[in-house]
């Protein structure tokens, strides 16, 4: 379970950043990218957030994994208040980004059992989930191979065993396909299902509207740091306005 | 525990690296024996040759002063050369065809004869090897006048010993050890600095703005590692690989000075009392918390970074930072003392220095430890507020 309450951040723009900006920044020092949001994500259901690039998506995802702390308003993950017990809700969540973010000189058994140590699984149930994981992915044959040598999609599957080998109840997902190619992106689509059928707490964040509509329960829209909509996907189907999703999409964005 | 989980995963990805290992162990072992073996055997082949060169002299005015024209003449590894016009004797020298011209002043005789100064001047390129021309030619010369002076002697009834008021004895109290300690130790500290710098950025490069670049960051700071579990793993390893490259370089240096033929079995043993088991130890505890230091430093100045670039070209002037207060240790008049004790880098400099000279005292050392002690606490406290900042850590 996600909840979200009155969630803000605030960034200090410095200078430099704020000429890279552009014009617009010019005079603002402080840079909201999150601004006064709530929601909740339940148990056994998929929670899509949508935005443009630099909506706020990551931000949001990265102050839920305890990467970022908030400015102001609270997030509870398991009961456990990211703030005040940052270590516990790590142990509660599988973050998992676009990148293949493996370490290169390691094998896949040695990338997924230093995640495993980090979050204390002793050495038998490694064992087990490993076992069952390599192999419900085809993973056996290229294990003792050192990552830096494997295709994109086998690093991929690196990745997904990396992300659930604690078997986290909460995952959370930011841009997980961006930049993969369609069957990586179905590795992918294919753990998101999966996590939702155990019974497990998932946050999605996409600008894809195609995926949205593949796996989503809840969605919530994003842009400038503000929440405009957070309904049952049912309910946003049922108020379209435009015929596709990304019109739908655009027509929202415009409004707000 | 957690930092021990990443420390031994750290110690595992770099040692899969060639270029770490090849700066942990390859470099410094395969430097120290270039430098010491080969630099030596080069520095005693130029003196060899400048020492055996046939030199070519052109003696003006010879035929005022036949003894010194003899005294040259008799040596066979000198030639002297006539009908060079005194207005070209200064290309010639300088363009190196002419190793000196000799000037005796047409009333030499004279002034010989009358007990006088005689005047003579030597015309050499200074930029030779080692100063062995002058050398060589200022020790015949001398050779000459001391006959000289003892004819006159002779003809005057006085004893030679009244040319020389003092039978000047000197003895140095300080050892062997002391002198090659206080002298030849401060490059021993530079090497060991040096490299363990060296050892420590390549690493500290890799975990902190390479896994920002790699993207595997992320991975760990949502792991339930705590930022403090993270820094400690990492200075762990850095500092780790420091200490190897400068034990790398303890053992290059061993190895350098035993299979070194051209070194005397005089200095092999004073070497051998000089670095014994109690002074490498020694060493090492003031090695290992200025490691801890370069660790953290290097870290927090990598994790700063965006990418594994910006890391170097961040960390480049500090690599020019450490020198110096190495290189100050090298001049003279640097002394340990309580204000030196308390500059970072300096202080390891100089207590190196004074413990391979056996000259430490029990008050500076303490100083010196709790002094690195504070610095490297500082540093790693600077490091760990480096990996909570989230303006550094995400960077971009």
């Amino acid at each position: 379970m996600i909840q979200v309450k009155n969630l803000s951040k605030e960034f200090k723009l410095s200078k430099q950043k704020r000429k890279e900006m552009g014009d617009e920044f010019k005079d603002v020092k402080i840079f909201k990218a999150v601004d006064n949001i709530s929601f909740e994500c339940s148990p056994g259901k998929i929670f899509g957030l949508i935005g443009p690039n630099g909506a706020g998506k990551t931000t949001t995802l990265r102050m839920i994994a305890t990467m970022l702390k908030p400015t102001s308003g609270s997030i509870s993950i398991s009961g456990f208040d990211t703030m005040h017990n940052a270590q516990e809700v790590r142990k509660q969540i599988g973050f998992m980004t676009g990148q293949t973010a493996l370490y290169d000189r390691l094998t896949p058994t040695e990338m997924v059992k230093y995640i495993s140590d980090l979050h204390g699984i002793d050495h038998n149930t490694f064992e087990k989930r490993k076992n069952e994981l390599f192999s419900s992915l085809d993973m056996t044959s290229f294990a003792e191979r050192r990552i830096g040598q494997l295709s994109t999609g086998m690093k991929q599957k690196t990745s997904i065993v990396r992300t659930i080998i604690h078997d986290p109840p909460v995952m959370i997902f930011d841009e997980p396909t961006s930049g993969l190619d369609i069957m990586t992106s179905r590795a992918i689509m294919d753990l998101i299902r999966r996590c939702k059928e155990e019974g497990k707490t998932v946050i999605f964040s996409t600008h894809r509207m195609g995926e949205i509509n593949q796996v989503c329960d809840d969605i919530a829209i994003i842009f400038g740091g503000k929440l405009f909509c957070n309904d049952p996907l049912e309910k946003f189907k049922a108020e379209m306005t435009k015929d596709n999703f990304e019109d739908e999409f655009i027509v929202r964005i415009e409004e707000a | 525990m957690k930092s021990l989980i990443i420390a031994k995963k750290e110690i595992l990805d770099l040692t899969r690296d060639r270029r770490t290992l090849m700066f942990m162990f390859g470099f410094p072992l395969l430097f120290m024996p270039l430098f010491f073996i080969g630099g030596m055997s080069y520095v005693k082949q130029a003196q060899e040759k400048a020492v055996e060169k046939n030199l070519k002299i052109v003696i003006y005015g010879g035929e005022y002063a036949p003894e010194i024209n003899k005294a040259f003449s008799d040596i066979s590894d000198i030639t002297i050369l006539n009908d060079i016009n005194k207005d070209s004797i200064e290309n010639y020298i300088q363009e190196e065809l002419i190793d000196a011209a000799i000037y005796i002043d047409k009333n030499y005789q004279i002034a010989i004869s009358n007990n006088k100064q005689a005047q003579l001047q030597l015309q050499f390129k200074g930029t030779d090897s080692f100063g062995v021309t002058q050398e060589r030619i200022s020790r015949i010369i001398k050779n000459v006048e001391k006959e000289i002076i003892k004819n006159r002697a002779k003809d005057l009834q006085l004893d030679i010993n009244i040319l020389t008021a003092f039978n000047f004895k000197i003895l140095n109290v300080a050892s062997e050890k002391e002198i090659i300690g206080k002298s030849a130790g401060g490059y021993l500290p530079y090497f060991l600095i040096l490299l363990g710098f060296m050892g420590a950025l390549y690493p500290a490069l890799d975990l902190g703005a390479g896994e920002k670049e790699r993207g595997t960051l992320e991975t760990l700071l949502s792991s339930p590692a705590s930022r403090l579990d993270i820094v400690i793993g990492k200075v762990i390893v850095v500092t780790l690989s420091a200490l190897a490259s400068s034990l790398s370089a303890i053992i290059g240096i061993f190895l350098s000075f035993k299979a070194n033929p051209q070194i005397p079995t005089q200095m092999i043993s004073l070497f051998d009392d000089i670095i014994n088991v109690t002074t490498i130890l020694t060493v090492f505890s003031l090695i290992i918390p200025i490691c801890v230091f370069f660790a953290s430093i290097l870290l927090a100045i990598s994790i700063y970074a965006k990418s594994f670039k910006e890391a170097q070209t961040i960390s480049a002037p500090f690599q020019f930072l450490i020198i110096i207060p190495v290189l100050l240790t090298l001049l003279p008049g640097t002394e340990l003392n309580a204000y030196t004790a308390l500059v970072p880098i300096l202080n390891v400099s100089l207590a190196t220095k004074e413990v391979i000279a056996g000259s430490i005292t029990t008050f500076y050392m303490i100083e010196v430890f709790l002094s690195l002690f504070a610095y490297a606490g500082l540093s790693i406290m600077w490091c760990v507020y480096s990996f909570n900042q989230e303006g550094t850590i995400f960077r971009n």
